[in-house]
């Protein structure tokens, strides 16, 4: 239990600290939207193309602004030495992957909120009925990504150009998150319900579960001085 | 380098020699002894390659997951040494096996390249460890590079079997089955001589893997003990 | 291209790219074993300075 209380204790910190400063949240949001235009313009697609290619874009624009955060994950703490203060105290190592893991989740999970109806707007979907099961396998997915992502933010925290090397480190791994969500956001699209697309829910389900258990349990390795 | 330093030197000569053997051998029963195959023809002799390169790519990939976990578990130097020397090598022996698929494929599907199954999972292998020798290249602290890295090790050594499965699924849900057979046990209907053939190479592979392996160790020993040196001498 | 086209292409990159890697671990290994040695022989000099 008290794992759980210095998760939230910590996540407090991060969210309070968030905002006042709004600084990821804000540049996310943006950056997520941004990229809808882009996509936009760039694949020009035909009204019956939409759904067949709406999983893949709306979850490219989600990998790119997810890694947008966790790139900026621990900057509060590499700032003033914050981590090697945060790291001397007895907190439980696995409480500081999970508040991380929490609040680029909620971080991320606010952008979807808006950008997914705004998806379904600028691209005149309208199966409109269907966006809880879409944010359903969204939500699965994310929390897949963040785990491992946040795992992934801390392995390469002390590395050159690490902004740099985190996608490249973290996208291969990232793999069966990626086509599961799509493959299943897919499917719901095109049938109108999970039906084949749950054994992909069972496998990011899967994931979900063996990534944050490895989170906490090897998350004191990667962080430590 | 000190004590037990040349027994060890004259044991991995030996390995050297006893894998160069094995590779000539496997070579000329590959190329010669070995009759064509009844439905690929000559082609199918890059096979003879091609499995073994792929074995030794995962046995490496096995050995950084195991010297990343007992690095972590004991904080000893020698396992991250093994860790590092195993990832170079399965880089190499991927990166083999998808220019040898790549070559194989030209005559047999007509292509270079298709998203099959295995060639994507074999893709991704060689990314994933690509990206963990360029995490170890861009860390200054050894200690730190040599945690993060083992952490990598370990989280990509198990999503093996998670990519595994998402890339067979997304294959066959999506596109018919390939003309490949992947049910199919690739020893059923096979020559003798070409089961031979495979198997000379097996050895010599591994036995060329472990003559790799010995060597690129003592290198990455040599070079920890050269900075702990300097480090001493204050330089 | 024949089919032993293919079969040596594939001969040919292979072996070729295991004797580089072969050559260049050698080159690393070597030169690491001569910087190995003149440390080890500055540190014996500097034992007999201090003596």
């Amino acid at each position: 239990m008290t794992l759980l209380k210095e998760t939230y204790l910590l996540l407090w910190k991060d969210l309070l600290l968030e905002l006042r400063r709004r600084e990821s949240l804000l540049t996310m949001f943006f950056f997520g939207t941004l990229l809808l235009f882009v996509f936009h313009f760039s694949f020009d697609l035909a009204p019956e193309k939409v759904p067949e290619m709406a999983p893949a874009l709306l979850w490219l624009a989600f990998l790119f602004t997810g890694t947008l955060g966790l790139a900026q994950l621990f900057n509060a703490e590499r700032e003033n030495h914050c981590l090697d203060a945060l790291l001397l105290s007895p907190l439980d190592r696995g409480a500081l992957f999970l508040a991380k893991t929490a609040f680029n989740l909620i971080l991320m999970l606010l952008v979807e909120i808006v950008v997914i109806p705004l998806f379904w707007i600028l691209f005149n979907l309208h199966s409109w009925n269907l966006l809880p099961q879409i944010f359903l396998v969204s939500l699965l997915g994310t929390v897949g990504f963040c785990g491992l992502g946040t795992m992934m933010a801390a392995v390469t925290l002390r590395a050159r150009a690490r902004e740099l090397l985190l996608p490249l480190v973290l996208f291969p791994l990232m793999i069966p998150v990626i086509l599961a969500t799509i493959r299943c956001m897919e499917n719901i699209l095109r049938m109108g319900e999970f039906g084949e697309a749950l054994p992909w829910l069972r496998l990011l389900l899967g994931f979900d579960v063996i990534f944050l258990t490895l989170g906490v349990l090897l998350f004191d390795h990667v962080i430590e001085s | 380098m000190t004590e037990g330093g040349r027994p060890i030197k004259k044991r991995r000569g030996i390995l050297g020699a006893l894998a160069l053997i094995a590779i000539a051998v496997g070579l000329y029963w590959g190329l010669v002894i070995a009759p064509p195959d009844a439905y690929q023809g000559q082609v199918q002799r890059i096979m003879y390659l091609h499995l073994p390169s792929i074995l030794t790519a995962y046995l490496s990939y096995f050995l950084v997951f195991i010297g990343s976990g007992m690095y972590l578990w004991k904080r000893e130097k020698r396992d991250d040494i093994l860790a590092h020397s195993a990832a170079e090598l399965g880089v190499l022996f991927t990166a083999l096996t998808i220019i040898e698929g790549s070559i194989w494929g030209r005559p047999t599907w007509g292509v270079w390249w298709t998203w099959d199954a295995r060639l994507t999972l074999t893709a991704i292998l060689l990314l994933i460890y690509i990206g963990y020798l360029m995490l170890r290249s861009l860390i200054e602290d050894e200690d730190r590079a040599a945690a993060a890295a083992a952490v990598l090790g370990i989280i990509g050594f198990l999503d093996i079997p998670l990519i595994h499965m998402s890339v067979y699924w997304w294959r066959t849900l999506h596109q018919p089955p390939s003309i490949l057979q992947p049910n199919k046990a690739p020893w059923e209907n096979v020559h003798p001589s070409m089961l031979i053939a495979l198997t000379i190479n097996f050895v010599g592979f591994l036995l060329l893997y472990f003559y790799l392996l010995s060597l690129r160790y003592r290198f990455g020993e040599m070079r920890g003990e050269i900075k702990a040196r300097r480090l001493a001498r204050g330089g | 291209m024949g089919a032993w086209g293919f079969v040596g292409l594939a001969y040919g990159i292979v072996w070729g790219i295991i004797l580089l890697y072969l050559i260049s671990l050698k080159r690393r290994y070597n030169s690491a074993q001569v910087e190995l040695d003149a440390l080890s022989s500055v540190e014996a000099t500097d034992c007999d300075v201090k003596k």
